[in-house]
């Protein structure tokens, strides 16, 4: 296995201070002349000062620290140098040391593979360190480490053994029925059923939420062109970055800004106004914020209730909205068309709820666009306008397994509103509103979901291949077919669980990676 | 006794040394190709084909094997059929796919028919002396025997228990291979280089009852089922060659068990005397005592060995217990409260090879034209000795003209998923066919087996009566499967109304077969009464049963596919041994068995899933 090196810290801008890591075996003489230091007296995990030399001449003063193999992160003999974080010397140093030395920069992911081979990290292990490496969201960073010490790992091998235990009973119906007797077999069956069913359905509350949502969570502000989106979004944002101007139609596309909201990383994102254009580009900009809006996280409609039509009505029965803002508030005729609006939807059974309508001290809105669980319902909010899942769709577990979007049921529901002028006060409903947002990103925190796309992806073809195999399973009529279709759903753990990787699956994985980690 | 038949001068070509299920299907293939001569050298004073367990032929994943050497030309078909007594369908309730025919057998029929069919090979010779030694190698071997020295250039070894075998009852012990029989301790030196498991594996029977000394009055009777097809597919489906008889069900109860847990001392399998592994799941009486404190009622099913014996085996005790503790279980149990006992139980444990020497035609590899089928391999049952033998019998032959192997792929047989098995791991348990141990259940079915093995019998280049039968066979199923998925009969067809079959709108027979569910082959059955055809029984119920399975092995093999892929991959086995991230243990695994592809590696026992993840990522 040849030797390997890359920059082990953030190297597009130039920073204090560059962690350079050299990972192999048996390669100290090959570079030893670039360094002041003689490396095979170095003592694993003491800290060195030394200097880098080319042909004579001092490249870079660096602390150097030697982690001898196989304590080291993936087993191997690593360096690590902390150079100076210039671009140009950490390439000077990297082209340094790999040159003519049998070292050689390593591929994506490289580093994380070598640990894996060499049983330092296990694949969902590695699985969580991509997650945490590339973490937006705190909740993001949590999950990577939790994957990182194994407890996700836990959950699914709970999944393959009650998967095995329920398998086994139906085989014994085949081969060693005379030995069980009907009775026993058939109570072996049901009972191993339900609790593979309990667990499948278990993992699947916890995906059922686009991931997306989760680990970059988007804020789309939308409705119709020079409604005040624009003002909102620089409102927001505390800048002036998309342009606004009183020209209706200006921003064609969508912009893009990183919003912090209580440690998270949110997409603050700006649509092009929602209004039928004989403008091609325009046509384009009005097609891509409609697709934005549905992927949303948290969907901010900005309303200026003068210029209101049909178009947002059939918009706000089709979408469910977090926010409504109704701008404007200081020109004439401002309350009379709100309340006409209000009232017709009302009428369509879309009832608003105005925010700062709400007692202070309970949480504002989330309730609107989650399910109320049992245990704090009662108190607070306006329950009358919160849309209840209905109790049926989540057989099995508690309650907080239920499914996190929006509620179904287009007749009762509810949103809650602002009225503001953004243009001549601060009314401070930037707090207001980032407090909204906080808020049912925490709520949608309670249901434990995976962020882990390959686990997503695989937990969704499992749930989906269960279905069906319950279909059949509860149609008992040919218990071998019965038994294929469990094979089916095997396939499908062992893929989740990495006991079987078909393929693409660890390709998958290390391509996600970052160089040098 | 020796009985030479052949041609010129009697060099053998092959010699198949055991005469019990594995012997006698090799012989048999093997006689089969022209200008062979085959002899089988065995143990002098027991017939051929010898039933010293259970009476009978067949069971779960058991059957379809029968049927598949059936349809390869091999005999265990035939002499089921034609000693049968009592016919069965197993797992009836649980599907096509696991169904299995059973047949109890009269074992002295069975025995003389089998030294009554191989009489007619021409170029078979019978040779019943003990084998004294045996040198040489690859097409030039000697087998020495009482009387003569023969040569032989491919030998066969199905030696079932007599590697070392050892009898126990109670504490009373003695050599040999089964009752009756002496140990064959005479090829010790040939064996030498050859690696027997460290663990021996022992095996047991039950006491044998008398007839007329059973109530049979209260006890649950089992007829022969008239409906059930015979293996051969040349016999009339539902012919029956000897009048049959039934079986009965008794139960264990509490006194049985208590008998048995208060002489826990005296079982040599408890006690230390026997140190051997038995069957998980074919477990004594004994070991269901103790591993299962509290349950006491197990089924015991009495079945007749024979119209000429008055002998019957009780099916669910075997047991290795002293004579009297025996007599006093046996008499605690319902029906057998006076019966005698006309042969004690016993357990015997031999020496098994260790497998994973041998390659998929079951030679061993360090000594070609050595090969080993039946119970010496470590499997228990007739059928898997059998299938076993055929394996290693037509290979001999092919091997020595020069053509290409036999081997059965495990996605279309259990023969095939059985020699896999063997060959790629190290047993720890006897090993038996279940239709758990195979990928593709739906699809290797006994309605379909003439389907599934033609493409192996072609092959051989054998040209018999049977080659004729499996050539119509598939050319009426294609013709027959094509007209029935795409003739559409309108919903007030004739055919429809006279059966009260109603479908929405116009519909393939196919599809209306399909919905019939449950009842396919009675449908097919009507539809051809119905059109005038009498077809062959067999094919009209593959017919059924394969548009019944078809959409589901689909979807299955769909989904298979991805995980295939994977397992086709070929490995570099240098890689993976100059691999640093290999333990020791894994790589000596898979040194011995060296596996071709991803999927055979993972077949073996005892590598671990770092191992298979590590491997997984580095395929090319």
């Amino acid at each position: 296995m040849s030797t390997i090196i890359a920059c082990s810290t953030g190297h597009t801008t130039n920073s204090a201070i560059a962690v350079i890591r050299v990972s192999g075996k048996n390669y100290f003489d090959s570079i030893n002349k670039f360094f002041s230091i003689n490396l095979s007296k170095l003592k694993p995990r003491y800290a060195y000062f030394c200097k880098i030399i080319e042909n004579s001449e001092v490249v870079d003063e660096i602390v150097l620290t030697f982690f001898k193999g196989p304590h080291s992160y993936n087993g191997e003999d690593i360096l690590e140098l902390s150079v100076h974080g210039n671009r140009l010397n950490i390439k000077r140093i990297i082209d340094l040391l790999s040159s003519n030395t049998g070292i050689r920069i390593a591929k994506p992911g490289e580093f994380s593979l070598r640990a894996l081979n060499n049983k330092k990290l296990t694949l969902s292990e590695v699985e969580g360190l991509d997650l945490l490496l590339n973490a937006n969201t705190i909740f993001s960073l949590k999950q990577g480490f939790s994957l990182l010490s194994g407890q996700l790992k836990k959950d699914f091998n709970d999944l393959y053994d009650i998967y095995l235990k329920h398998r086994s009973s139906v085989e014994i119906g085949f081969d060693f029925l005379d030995d069980l007797g009907e009775e026993q077999f058939q109570k072996e069956i049901n009972n191993s059923f339900n609790g593979l069913k309990n667990i499948i359905f278990k993992l699947h509350s916890k995906v059922k939420n686009q991931r997306e949502q989760l680990i970059r969570p988007d804020i789309v502000l939308y409705g119709l062109p020079n409604a005040g989106k624009s003002t909102l979004f620089n409102y927001l944002l505390k800048d002036e970055r998309a342009i606004t101007s009183n020209i209706a139609g200006t921003t064609r596309d969508f912009i893009k800004e990183d919003l912090y909201i209580s440690g998270n990383i949110y997409s603050l994102i700006d649509t092009a106004g929602l209004r039928v254009s004989n403008d091609e580009i325009e046509s384009i900009g009005v097609k891509k914020a409609l697709e934005l809006t549905k992927d949303a996280f948290f969907r901010i409609m900005v309303i200026n209730p003068l210029e209101f039509n049909n178009d947002l009505i059939n918009q706000m029965k089709s979408n469910s909205i977090d926010l409504v803002v109704f701008t404007h508030n200081k020109n004439k005729g401002f309350d009379n068309s709100l309340s006409k609006i209000l009232k017709r939807l009302r009428d369509d059974n879309i009832v608003g709820t105005k925010l700062n309508e709400h007692p202070s001290s309970a949480p504002i809105g989330p309730q609107k666009t989650g399910p109320i669980e049992p245990s704090d319902s009662a108190p607070i909010g306006p329950q009358k306008t919160g849309p209840i899942e209905p109790n049926d769709s989540a057989p099995i577990g508690p309650q907080i397994n239920g499914p996190i979007e929006p509620a179904k049921n287009p007749f009762n529901r509810g949103f809650s509103y602002i009225c503001c002028d953004l243009l001549s006060d601060d009314q401070g409903i930037d707090h207001s509103i980032f407090n909204l947002v906080k808020d049912k990103f925490e709520r949608n925190l309670n249901f434990d979901p995976i962020l882990i796309e390959r686990h997503c992806d695989s937990i969704k073809v499992i749930y989906n291949q269960f279905l069906e195999y319950e279909e059949s399973f509860e149609n008992l009529e040919d218990l071998a077919i019965v038994a294929s279709e469990l094979n089916i759903l095997g396939d499908c753990i062992s893929e989740l669980i990495g006991i079987v990787s078909p393929d693409d699956v660890l390709q998958n994985i290390f391509k996600n990676f970052c160089i040098g980690k | 006794m020796i009985v030479l038949r052949g041609t010129g001068k009697l060099m053998f070509d092959v010699v198949v040394i055991g005469g019990g299920h594995a012997g006698v299907e090799a012989a048999n293939i093997a006689s089969q190709f022209q200008n062979l001569n085959v002899a089988i050298i065995t143990l002098p004073g027991v017939g051929l084909a010898s039933a010293p367990c259970n009476p009978s032929v067949g069971g779960v994943g058991k059957g379809q094997v029968v049927r598949e050497l059936d349809a390869l030309g091999g005999i265990m078909g035939k002499l089921a059929d034609i000693s049968g007594i009592q016919f069965r369908t197993l797992n009836e309730s649980k599907g096509h796919a696991v169904r299995s025919t059973r047949i109890q057998i009269d074992k002295l029929k069975y025995s003389e028919n089998a030294e009554l069919l191989m009489s007619q090979y021409s170029n078979l010779s019978i040779i019943k002396e003990e084998v004294k030694n045996i040198s040489g190698e690859n097409n030039n071997f000697l087998v020495e025997t009482k009387s003569s020295t023969w040569n032989a250039k491919k030998i066969i070894f199905t030696v079932g228990t007599f590697l070392n075998g050892k009898l126990h009852t109670g504490a009373v012990t003695r050599a040999g291979g089964r009752v009756g029989c002496d140990a064959t301790d005479s090829l010790v030196d040939f064996f030498k280089d050859i690696n027997t498991l460290t663990a021996r594996f022992k095996t047991g029977t039950p006491a044998r009852l008398k007839n007329t000394s059973i109530d049979y009055e209260s006890l649950e009777e089992q007829p022969s089922d008239a409906s059930v097809s015979t293996f051969h597919v040349l016999h009339g489906t539902n012919q029956r060659f000897l009048s049959q008889k039934s079986c009965f069900l008794t139960y264990t109860n509490e006194k049985t068990m208590k008998i048995i847990r208060e002489n826990k001392e005296k079982s040599p399998m408890f006690n230390g005397q026997i140190n051997a592994v038995g069957a998980r799941y074919c477990p004594s009486i004994e070991d269901k005592a103790y591993r299962y404190p509290d349950k006491n009622i197990h089924h015991v099913f009495l079945e007749p060995e024979s119209h000429e014996l008055s002998t019957v085996y009780p099916s669910g005790i075997s047991s290795s217990l002293p004579k009297e503790v025996q007599a006093e279980m046996v008499n605690s149990i319902p029906g057998l409260e006076k019966a005698e006992i006309e042969e004690f139980g016993y357990a015997v444990e031999y020496d098994v090879l260790d497998t994973t020497q041998l390659d998929y035609t079951l030679q061993l590899r360090s000594k070609p034209g050595v090969y080993f089928a039946g119970q010496v391999n470590g499997t228990s049952g007739y059928e898997e000795a059998a299938g076993q033998g055929f394996i290693a019998g037509a290979n001999a032959c092919l091997s020595l003209k020069e053509k290409e192997p036999l081997i059965l792929s495990r996605n279309d047989s259990y023969i095939g998923v059985m020699i896999e098995d063997l060959v790629s791991n190290v047993r720890d348990e006897p090993y038996r066919l279940f239709t758990a141990r195979s990928e593709n259940r739906l699809y290797i079915r006994e309605d379909n087996t003439c389907l599934r093995m033609f493409p192996y019998r072609k092959k051989l280049e054998l040209d018999n009566q049977i080659d004729a039968y499996l050539n119509r066979f598939g050319e009426l199923f294609s013709f027959w499967k094509t007209f029935l998925e795409t003739t559409f009969i309108n919903p007030n067809d004739r055919f429809l109304m006279l059966y009260d079959m109603k479908v929405p709108r116009r519909t393939s027979l196919a599809d209306i077969i399909r919905q019939q569910k449950g009842l396919e082959i009675k449908t097919l059955q009507e539809f051809f009464v119905f059109i005038g055809i009498k077809e062959d029984q067999r094919l009209v119920e593959c017919l059924a049963i394969s548009i019944k399975y078809e959409g589901y092995i689909n979807k299955s093999t769909i989904a298979k596919e991805r995980v295939d892929r994977l397992n086709k991959k070929k490995l570099d086995l240098d890689e993976i041994f100059n691999s640093e991230n290999i333990s020791f243990e894994c790589k000596a695994r898979i040194k011995k068995i060296r596996p071709e592809t991803f999927g055979q590696l993972k077949q073996i026992q005892g590598v671990r899933q770092a191992t298979l993840t590590v491997i997984a990522s580095n395929l090319k």
